[in-house]
């Protein structure tokens, strides 16, 4: 069965929503993710997030170069565009992207500037299962205190974002998404601490 | 003729660049995002941000209040709710509590919002410098410069003339250290709600073509000087005439017949949840 563009739509942008002005929150899209019935090369549960966002209005990149035919999915679904990683208003990650790509893009992505913050890119990310233990401490806007993370984005690639959005307003937004259709998103204005170790 | 409306009146690439810009404003706290304001039913400076931001979130299960100046029953609460109603068959509710989006004019509720809630503001000018600088050009100019000085002579000018902050709404607020932001038309008496808000409050100005917004927990200060603190109004000795309530803020109205000042609480759904609190003692302690 498919989804509804209408109510379904709604319902991961509330998500999103929530989870976006609450950094580290985890939310759920598994209901309208069960009636996907796609036949594509990443999780249902990101191409849903991409139907949420995307449309005939924005571009989209994607990090690997081996994905022509998720290229093309993703532009029949949503009618993006594709663009190269300089002009992509969205960013997209699979998790067999290697750690280098992925840190050479987000050192290449569009991140707005001090007039214009918006005109920045936002991150889909395919991550390992989301828990709210683990690697990371986030604290900022939304968030009480702090939360803990977890997403399986190894460090060298939180050191890369973090180059990417220490001049605030300018900077980029994760969403990442994990296999259990879960969603948690990281705005630019989140200050991220590593655990220590042991 | 009554046409048959999408859900939620809009298309959804509507909806759809109505939400992204949405979540860039809560992505860069108390930035105005431009966003293509829709031609609506109802005309531009009515609500028409707020109702543009309210049916890009609205879903079937939400319940939607709409309060105009603390009134749940004024005219331009009502038409609106009508309209969204109409589009989405949405539950309607004057109680503040049961309510899942919250569109509101000028007021932000007596009692507190939860973090399920979102309180959608609805926003005439969303430039705090505007009646310093006229160009949107050079506005948007200062915000990236962080250059606020005339938000800060504007406050400073008031002091040499009345010998206080002589805003009466929409006192000027510094959002996460970094925007300095028009909260809309709301008292002063609500800028301290804002901070550290336990609910999403998002702003929309549909005449002017902006989304901001200000995430929960989020630092919201209002421009004060260290000598001249900011105050919000006072209401010492006044209490509302129907419920009695204090620390709320309240409408000063004459009464015909004695000629006196009285007052009532602005905020119509706390004022009657109070008045009905009170009648249910009343009728357990007569009747029980």
């Amino acid at each position: 069965m498919a989804i509804d563009q209408v109510h379904d739509l709604q319902y991961v942008y509330r998500k999103l929503l929530h989870s976006m002005s609450r950094p580290g929150t985890i939310s759920s899209i598994t209901e309208p993710v069960n009636r996907m019935d796609y036949s594509i090369p990443c999780s249902e549960a990101l191409l849903l997030t991409a139907m949420a966002l995307l449309d005939g209005e924005v571009t989209f990149h994607i990090v690997s170069d081996e994905h022509q035919e998720l290229i093309e999915k993703i532009s029949e679904y949503t009618s993006a565009k594709y663009a190269s990683i300089h002009e992509a208003d969205f960013v997209i990650v699979l998790r067999e992207d290697k750690e280098q790509e992925i840190r050479h893009a987000l050192e290449q992505c569009k991140v707005g500037s001090l007039i214009d913050p918006q005109q920045s890119s936002t991150w889909l990310i395919e991550s390992s299962v989301l828990e709210n233990d683990g690697e990371i401490v986030l604290k900022g806007p939304g968030i009480q205190s702090e939360v803990s993370l977890q997403t399986g984005f190894p460090v060298t690639l939180w050191q890369a974002r973090n180059q990417r959005t220490n001049e605030f307003p300018m900077g980029i937004d994760l969403i990442f998404i994990d296999q259990a259709s879960q969603i948690a998103c990281v705005p630019r204005t989140t200050a991220i601490a590593h655990k220590e170790v042991g | 003729m009554k046409a048959n409306t999408h859900f939620a009146f809009f298309d959804e690439g509507s909806k759809k660049e109505i939400r992204r810009a949405t979540l860039k404003a809560v992505a860069i706290p108390g930035y105005q995002v431009p966003f293509a304001s829709r031609e609506m039913p109802i005309a531009r400076g009515w609500g028409t941000g707020g109702l543009q931001l309210t049916l890009s979130l609205i879903g079937q299960t939400d319940v939607l209040k709409v309060i105009d100046q603390g009134s749940d029953e004024s005219v331009n609460a009502v038409s609106i709710k009508k309209l969204v109603q109409d589009t989405t068959g949405v539950q309607l509710t004057e109680c503040t509590e049961e309510a899942d989006i919250i569109q509101s004019r000028h007021r932000i509720p007596e009692c507190s919002l939860t973090k399920e809630q979102i309180l959608v503001l609805q926003v005439p000018i969303p430039e705090p410098l505007r009646a310093i600088e006229e160009r949107e050009y050079m506005t948007k100019r200062m915000h990236a410069e962080d250059d606020y000085s005339g938000a800060w002579l504007m406050l400073f000018e008031q002091i040499m003339k009345f010998g206080k902050t002589a805003t009466t709404a929409d006192h000027p607020v510094s959002v996460h250290d970094r925007y300095v932001m028009a909260p809309s038309p709301i008292p002063r008496f609500d800028n301290p709600k804002m901070d550290h808000s336990e609910a999403l409050i998002l702003l929309g100005a549909g005449r002017e073509k902006k989304i901001y917004a200000v995430p929960p927990y989020t630092s919201v200060k209002s421009l004060a000087f260290e000598d001249y603190p900011f105050t919000v109004e006072s209401f010492e000795g006044a209490h509302c005439h129907l419920c009695g309530a204090v620390d709320v803020f309240l409408d000063e109205l004459i009464d015909h017949e004695k000629g006196a000042t009285i007052y009532q609480c602005n905020d119509s759904a706390y004022c009657i949840e109070q008045l009905n609190k009170q009648e249910k003692v009343e009728v357990e302690s007569t009747y029980a």
